[in-house]
């Protein structure tokens, strides 16, 4: 019997303290939101890699001449590279 | 030459199975749980780990089976923490006085007990491991689904129900930290339910980490029986993205990012001030979601977190929890008893859930699928697709996976917190 009423007011407790933490998360959540609407309401926009990408993606003409040199070896010069991209 | 063979005989483990064929049920064990996990690809990062733990703790003079520290009353003196060998001898130091296994050094449990006691006694015994999988969960987790959709997360809270229902039926037959243990599998959450074991019922660890992620396994088999049971056609039907439209959410979010950066710092304070016994996996949770909010500049322990930390800390936690699984630790009625309450506290979680959606649309305009409160568990994501596909099979328009995800995360916190209310309170 003592079992029982522990575990009975366990289960008061502890469900009184998992709604409560949550309808906590959720106001604090809404009050984030009004606040970095507030103060921070600007997305900053992603640094322009663009750039950077297309020029790591540049291959050295001393490479695309070996890798040219190579293919019309191999394909008795019926072949050539038109494109050469860094993967 | 019969000398020989006698010897022969005795260095292999055919006779320890012939004494006691009861390693045989086990090993069968492992097997099924390997087959599950590799096959039938129930959870099979963390089933096929515990299978292997469970198949090498039980081959008789491995010496990998992980020993239970247990009080012992010896030569009529209580021994605290005591490790009994299987053939009944405990383990002693040179002047034959019982071990407290916390009082003595990892290298002698490693030296006397084996290398898996060590892991178990250094890695999870100390509780070390469950928080780690909660900062890479949290590293894997997105709360973008539950911050656009806030007011669905008290199902979270909904779907503890199980656990305290549970309980009052446990308490009944076990103690009041058995029970605990054994309720907290309602949570859906394998760490959770690891960590609460460690701090309660250390004994029962094996069959309730069993149980618990088999049952989230199974949790496309047991959402759709519950849905089934508990709620009628016109619910299941019911469109979020319709009840939007009629009754728009006015929230509007100008800077997502800065908001999710924040958001986990702000829940760990509230938890931490209102549940200090959850912090350690709450806390754990949103550290991990911090490095992964915050972007590139930590983009290198959000990785370190959520693949190497995290796959690390997972094998290592399935091998030594198999390997508690040994005949005398596993094979009696406790464990029948831990599978059956693990099942009932994982259905009434889901009730709980579903009926807390039916209390809320008794009293609100704006309908709520109940799949949405289904989802309160914190199986993330298996939860949430399971009740999309369900609401897909009503309705092929309506799309409830954001909404369930919601619930789904904020049932992570809510089980935590559930679980940091039976540690305080129990242990």
């Amino acid at each position: 019997m003592e079992k029982l009423f522990e575990s009975l007011q366990l289960m008061v407790i502890g469900l009184t303290t998992v709604f409560s933490v949550l309808l906590l998360v959720i106001y604090l959540g809404k009050g984030l939101i009004a606040l970095v609407n507030k103060i921070a309401p600007e997305e900053e926009k992603p640094k322009a890699v663009a750039n950077n990408v297309s020029a790591s993606n540049v291959v050295d003409p001393n490479v695309a001449q070996a890798i040219n040199m190579a293919i019309s070896q191999l394909t008795a010069g019926k072949s050539q590279a038109t494109k050469i991209e860094r993967i | 030459m019969v000398e020989i063979l006698e010897k022969i005989y005795g260095m292999t483990a055919i006779g320890n199975f012939v004494e006691q064929p009861l390693y045989i049920v086990m090993i069968l064990l492992a097997f099924v749980l390997l087959y599950l996990g590799i096959k039938k690809e129930f959870e099979p990062l963390l089933l096929v780990p515990i299978a292997f733990g469970v198949l090498i703790a039980n081959f008789p003079g491995g010496g990998m089976g992980v020993y239970a520290a247990l009080d012992t009353t010896y030569n009529g003196v209580l021994y605290h923490n005591a490790v009994t060998f299987p053939d009944g001898s405990l383990w002693c130091d040179a002047n034959g006085i019982p071990y407290n296994i916390y009082e003595v050094g990892l290298p002698l449990i490693a030296h006397d007990l084996g290398i898996m006691n060590y892991l178990y006694y250094a890695l999870i015994k100390s509780g070390l491991l469950p928080p780690i999988i909660f900062m890479g969960v949290g590293a894997l987790t997105d709360f973008g689904p539950m911050l656009r959709n806030l007011k669905l997360a008290i199902f979270g809270a909904g779907a503890q129900f199980g656990i305290f229902a549970v309980l009052i039926v446990a308490s009944q037959f076990f103690t009041m930290q058995e029970a605990g243990s054994l309720a907290i599998i309602g949570g859906a959450d394998g760490p959770t339910a690891i960590f609460t074991t460690l701090k309660l019922a250390p004994h029962m660890l094996g069959p309730i980490a069993i149980a618990a992620y088999s049952y989230m396994a199974l949790v496309p088999v047991i959402i759709p029986l519950v849905v089934k049971l508990t709620c009628r056609e016109s619910e299941l039907k019911i469109n979020m993205r319709e009840q939007d439209k009629l009754f728009p959410n006015k929230q509007e979010f100008k800077n997502l990012r800065v908001l999710k950066i924040l958001f986990p710092i702000a829940v760990t304070a509230i938890v931490a001030i209102i549940v200090p016994d959850a912090v350690a996996l709450v806390g754990m949770l949103m550290f991990g979601n911090l490095i992964k909010e915050i972007g590139n500049n930590t983009s290198r322990l959000f990785n370190a977190a959520s693949n190497g930390i995290m796959n690390a800390a997972t094998i290592f936690l399935g091998l030594c929890v198999g390997a508690t699984m040994t005949v005398d630790a596993f094979l009696n009625w406790q464990t029948i008893m831990i599978v059956a309450g693990g099942f009932c506290a994982f259905g009434f979680s889901i009730f709980g859930g579903i009926m807390l959606v039916k209390i809320m649309n008794f009293f609100s305009k704006k309908k709520i699928n109940p799949l949405i409160g289904a989802t309160g568990l914190s199986a993330v994501p298996m939860a949430s697709r399971v009740a999309n596909e369900i609401a897909l099979k009503y309705d092929p328009r309506n799309h409830v996976l954001n909404y369930c995800m919601s619930s789904n995360v904020a049932g992570v916190i809510g089980s935590a917190v559930a679980a940091g209310i039976l540690i305080k309170f129990l242990g």
